[in-house]
C-alpha cells in the first residue's frame, strides 16, 4: 500500500467511525424484540452441550458467548478468547481468554472454567448428541495459566474452530448447582441476556444482563446490548408464521416459508433478508450399487436432463439459492467448474440412454423407455428411478416432467426420517435426500469417504474410489482454509466427473421484519444471528 | 336404599377393573406398533441435526445409555413393570420424567378443553331446544343447517379462518401462543363450535322423543305452564344420552386436541405426543398413549357412573 493509498484508507475508517458515532446516538435502549420461530424447529433442551440443534446453539448464544465467534463476513472472531493459535499438525490448540469476564452469576470467567465445559461436553455422562463429535478426539485440556488453555489431541483436529463457534461457555458454578437434568431451564453463561423462562412449545424469554461487558467482538458498542427484552415465540402453522410481522404479533420472523416471500419482498413496509446456509444444499446421492444407476451413463443423463434454474423459477419465483455440486454455490469451498460438467442437454441425455440399453418404446407406448439388453434387468423392463426425499417434494415432482421427456419415470415419495434411515441401512433406494450443512469442507469426507460406507455413516452411494478416499482424507488433516478448499475442489470434480450425486437448489433462510427493527446481524451461515447490537426504533 | 347403593358400588368398583385389561392391551399395542415402525431412535437422534458423522462406537454408547441393546421382549417386560407402578419412564430427548413432560402440559390441555366443552354446551345445548320447540320451522331448518356446518367443519379450517378474522384483521385475540385467558378464546371456540354441532343435532332429537312422551302431554293437562314442563319434565329427561355425548366429546378432546394446539401453537399433550413419535422417543409415546388411553377411560367412567346414577336400568345390568 502506497503512503496515498493509506492515508486514504484512515480518511475513511475515520469517516466509517464518525458516521457508526452518528448511528450509534440514535440507537435507544429498551423494548421487547418479539422473533416468531417454526415450531418444528424447538430444541428438546436447551443446553447445547447435549442437545444436537442448530436452534439451541442459536438461543445459547443469547446466554453465552463461546470462545470464537463466525462472523457474519465468514471469518472467526474473537469472543471470550483474544487469540488462538494452533500447531502446523493440529493436534494442539492453544486459546488465550479475556481478562476481567464474570458469568451472570458472578463466577470469574477464566482457564479453568474453560476447561471446566470441555471436560463437561466429552464427559460421556452428558451424552452429548453433537457437540462431543465437533470438538474431536481431545485426549487433555490443559490450564496453562489462568487466562490460556491448552487442547491436545492424538490425532489432526483441525475443524475445532466450527465446533467451538458453536459452543456454549456456561457457568462451572451454575452448571454444577442445577446437574445435567435440570441445567437446560437455569441456563447461565457470560453472553448479552439472561435467560428468563421457557414455556415449552410456547416461547422462550431473554431478558437483558446489565452487567454484560460486550465481550464480543461482534458488538460495536460498550457495555450491555439495547434490547430489554427478547422472546422467542414458536409457531406450529406456517399461515400465521408467514403472517404474524404483518399483523404486528411479532417483528421479526426467523425462516419464513418460502411462500410467503413475495409479501414481504422488495416492500417498503419490511425488510427481508435471504441468506443461504454453506453445505451440500438440497442434494440427492445415487446408489450406484443395484441397476439402472449403476451405469454411469444413466446417472449422467439424469444429470444433463435436470434444470434447476427452471425448477427454482416455476416453484419458488427464483429466490431458492443454486447448489450446482457437491457443496452448494454459497460455501467458500465451491469449486466453479460444477455448473461446466453437465449443462442442460436433452440430446445428450437422450442419447446416452440409449447407448445404456434404454430405448424408445414404440409408437403408442407411451414416454418411458425400456431395457433392450441392460446387464441384470429383464428386457423390456420401463426405466424407473426412485426419488425420496425428506421434504421439498415439489422439487422431486418439477425433475419428474423434466426426466419424463427423455424417457425416464422418476418415482417421487416423500418419507419421514426413520424411513430414510432405514431404507439406506438396507441400501435400498436410487436417489435419495442427503444434506449436511456446515461452511467446512470436511462435510465431503463424512458423504463421500467409502470407509463411512457403514451403519451410521454418512457414505451412501457406494461408490469406491482410492485416489477420492486419499483426496477426502486430507481434510482431516490440512489446518490452512485454502488449502482445504483446494483439497474440496479436487473432491468435487472427481464426484462429478462420476456423476454420484443429483445437485438441485439451496434453500435459504428467511427473515421478515419491521423496519423497526435495526442492527440485527444475520451470520456468515443463514441460521445464525447476533443481537448484541440490535435495537428498536420508536 | 341399602341395595341399590351397593349395587352401585359393585357397579363402579366393576367398571375399574375393566380397565386393567384395556389399559394392558393399548399399551402392549402402542409398545408393538412402536417397535415395528422403521428407525432407530439412536441413529434419528444423532442425525436429528442432519449433520455430522457418526461412528459405530458412538451409536453402539448411545444405545446402551438408552437401554435399546437388551431382547425386546426384556425391554418389553421393564415397561410392563415399571407402567404397573405409575412409572412411565424418561424421554429419550428430553432426558426428564415423562410424568413430568406430561404434568407440564396437561395443565394447558386441560383449560383448552374445560373452555371447549363449556362453549359446545352454552351453544349447543339452545341450539337442539330452540330447534326441538319449532320442529320444521324455518328456525329449525336454520339452527339445523348451522350445526351442520360446525360438525362438519375440518378444526384445520376453522382455527386457520377465526385467526384469519379475530387476530389478522379485527386484532382482538393473538394468533398463538398460551400467555393468558386471551390466547385461549379461540382455540376453545374452535373445538367448541365443532362439538357444538354435534350436541345440538342429539339434544333436538332427544327432546323431540322426549316431548312426545304421555308425561309431557300429562303435565300440559294438569294445568303446568308450557316453561315448568319444558325446563323440568322435558329437557332434564332428555339430557341422559346427551351427558354421555358431552362426556364423549371432552375425551376426545383431551385426547385430541392435537390439531388444535399445533394450529394455536398452543403447548400440550398432544402436541408432546406427535413430536415424540417424529423423533420416535419410545418412552415419551408409550406414557402420552397409556396417559391420554387412561383419561379418555376416566372420563368414560365418570359418565357412566353419572349415566347409572341418572338411570338405574343400567346398574342391574338389564
Amino acid at each position: 500500500m502506497t503512503r496515498m493509498t493509506k492515508f486514504g484508507a484512515g480518511l475513511l475508517a475515520g469517516a466509517a467511525m464518525w458516521m457508526a458515532a452518528g448511528v450509534a446516538s440514535a440507537q435507544t435502549q429498551g423494548g421487547t424484540l418479539v422473533i416468531a420461530w417454526p415450531a418444528i424447529q424447538e430444541p428438546a433442551s436447551l443446553d447445547g452441550h447435549i442437545d444436537p440443534y442448530q436452534s439451541t446453539w442459536m438461543f445459547n448464544s443469547l446466554v453465552a458467548d463461546p470462545l470464537v465467534i463466525l462472523a457474519p463476513d465468514g471469518t472467526y472472531k474473537p469472543a471470550l478468547a483474544t487469540s488462538w493459535t494452533s500447531t502446523p499438525d493440529g493436534r494442539e490448540w492453544v486459546f488465550k481468554l479475556r481478562s476481567g469476564v464474570k458469568f451472570q452469576d458472578g463466577t470469574a470467567f477464566d482457564a479453568a472454567a474453560v476447561k471446566y465445559n470441555f471436560d463437561r461436553v466429552l464427559d460421556p455422562k452428558t451424552a452429548s448428541a453433537q457437540m462431543r463429535s465437533d470438538v474431536g478426539p481431545i485426549k487433555s485440556v490443559e490450564v496453562v495459566d489462568a487466562l490460556t488453555v491448552k487442547l491436545v489431541y492424538d490425532t489432526p483436529w483441525v475443524t475445532l474452530l466450527d465446533g467451538v463457534r458453536r459452543m456454549p461457555i456456561w457457568s462451572p458454578t451454575a452448571a454444577e448447582k442445577h446437574g445435567l437434568a435440570n441445567f437446560g431451564r437455569n441456563l447461565v453463561g457470560a453472553g448479552p441476556f439472561l435467560f428468563a423462562e421457557w414455556v415449552q412449545n410456547d416461547r422462550i424469554v431473554f431478558k437483558r444482563w446489565a452487567d454484560y461487558g460486550g465481550w464480543n467482538s461482534i458488538q460495536t458498542h460498550q457495555g450491555p446490548a439495547y434490547l430489554d427484552q427478547v422472546t422467542i415465540r414458536f409457531i406450529g402453522e406456517a399461515a400465521v408464521l408467514g403472517s404474524v410481522v404483518k399483523t404486528g404479533n411479532a417483528q421479526v420472523t426467523f425462516g419464513l416459508p418460502a411462500r410467503f416471500v413475495d409479501e414481504y419482498k422488495g416492500k417498503p413496509n419490511f425488510q427481508f433478508v435471504a441468506k443461504d446456509q454453506s453445505g451440500t444444499g438440497l442434494q440427492h446421492v445415487m446408489n450406484i450399487r443395484i441397476p439402472p444407476l449403476s451405469d454411469i451413463r444413466v446417472r449422467r443423463a439424469i444429470l444433463h436432463a435436470a434444470d434447476m434454474k427452471a425448477a427454482n423459477e416455476l416453484l419458488y419465483d427464483g429466490v431458492y439459492a443454486p447448489s450446482e455440486g457437491p457443496l452448494n454455490n454459497n460455501h467458500p469451498c465451491f469449486w466453479e467448474g460444477n455448473p461446466k460438467v453437465y449443462p442442460n442437454d436433452l440430446n445428450k441425455a437422450r442419447a446416452l440412454l440409449e447407448e445404456a440399453g434404454w430405448k424408445a418404446p414404440a409408437a403408442g407406448q407411451g414416454q418411458i423407455r425400456v431395457a433392450r439388453g441392460v446387464a441384470g434387468v429383464a428386457d423390456g423392463t420401463p426405466l424407473k428411478v426412485r426419488y425420496a426425499t425428506l421434504h421439498h417434494k415439489e422439487l422431486g415432482e418439477a425433475l419428474q416432467s423434466q426426466l419424463r421427456r427423455v424417457g425416464i419415470d422418476l418415482v417421487v415419495e416423500q418419507v419421514p426420517g426413520p424411513v430414510q434411515l432405514d431404507r439406506v441401512r438396507r441400501r435400498d433406494f436410487d436417489l435419495m435426500f442427503e444434506r449436511q450443512r456446515s461452511p467446512d469442507p470436511l462435510i465431503l469426507d463424512q458423504i463421500w469417504n467409502s470407509k463411512w460406507d457403514q451403519p451410521g455413516g454418512w457414505a451412501w452411494t457406494g461408490f469406491k474410489n482410492d485416489t477420492l478416499d486419499a483426496t477426502v482424507d486430507k481434510l482431516r488433516s490440512i489446518p490452512d482454509p485454502k488449502a482445504r478448499c483446494e483439497v474440496a475442489k479436487e473432491a468435487q470434480k472427481i464426484i462429478m466427473e462420476n456423476a454420484l450425486m443429483l445437485p438441485t437448489l439451496s434453500d435459504p433462510v428467511f427473515f421478515a421484519m419491521t423496519p423497526k427493527v435495526k442492527g440485527l446481524q444475520v451470520g456468515a451461515e443463514g441460521n445464525w444471528f447476533f443481537l448484541n447490537n440490535a435495537w428498536l426504533e420508536r | 336404599m341399602p341395595a341399590s347403593s351397593a349395587s352401585m358400588t359393585r357397579y363402579i368398583l366393576g367398571r375399574i377393573l375393566q380397565l386393567v385389561p384395556v389399559l394392558w392391551l393399548i399399551s402392549t399395542i402402542i409398545f408393538v406398533v412402536m417397535h415395528m415402525l422403521p428407525g432407530d431412535p439412536a441413529e434419528l437422534m444423532l442425525a436429528g441435526a442432519e449433520g455430522g458423522a457418526i461412528t459405530p462406537e458412538r451409536l453402539a454408547e448411545l444405545k446402551r445409555e438408552m437401554g435399546l441393546d437388551d431382547p425386546l421382549l426384556v425391554q418389553y417386560m421393564r415397561f410392563l413393570a415399571n407402567a404397573a407402578i405409575g412409572d412411565l419412564g424418561s424421554s429419550v430427548r428430553f432426558r426428564l420424567p415423562v410424568s413430568e413432560l406430561i404434568a407440564d402440559r396437561f395443565g394447558s390441555t386441560l383449560a383448552l378443553s374445560l373452555c371447549g366443552l363449556a362453549i359446545s354446551v352454552a351453544v349447543g345445548v339452545p341450539l337442539g331446544m330452540i330447534a326441538a320447540m319449532r320442529q320444521n320451522s324455518a328456525a329449525d331448518a336454520f339452527t339445523m343447517a348451522l350445526s351442520y356446518v360446525g360438525a362438519s367443519m375440518p378444526v384445520y379450517w376453522l382455527g386457520l379462518l377465526l385467526i384469519l378474522f379475530f387476530s389478522f384483521n379485527l386484532g382482538w385475540f393473538p394468533p398463538a401462543g398460551a400467555d393468558d385467558w386471551r390466547s385461549l378464546v379461540l382455540p376453545s371456540t374452535t373445538i367448541g363450535l365443532v362439538a357444538a354441532g354435534l350436541i345440538a343435532r342429539l339434544v333436538r332429537s332427544s327432546m323431540i322423543e322426549v316431548l312426545r312422551e304421555d308425561y309431557i302431554r300429562t303435565g300440559h293437562a294438569k294445568g303446568l305452564s308450557a316453561a315448568t314442563v319444558l325446563w323440568r319434565h322435558g329437557l332434564k329427561n332428555a339430557m341422559i344420552p346427551v351427558i354421555t355425548m358431552i362426556g364423549l366429546q371432552f375425551g376426545g378432546m383431551l385426547a385430541g386436541a392435537v390439531v388444535t394446539e399445533t394450529v394455536f401453537s398452543r403447548p400440550g399433550v398432544g402436541r408432546l405426543v406427535v413430536n415424540a413419535i417424529l423423533a420416535k422417543d419410545y418412552p415419551l409415546v408409550q406414557g402420552c398413549v397409556i396417559f391420554l388411553a387412561f383419561v379418555y377411560l376416566a372420563v368414560n367412567l365418570v359418565v357412566d357412573i353419572a349415566y347409572a346414577w341418572l338411570d338405574p336400568r343400567i346398574r342391574y345390568g338389564r
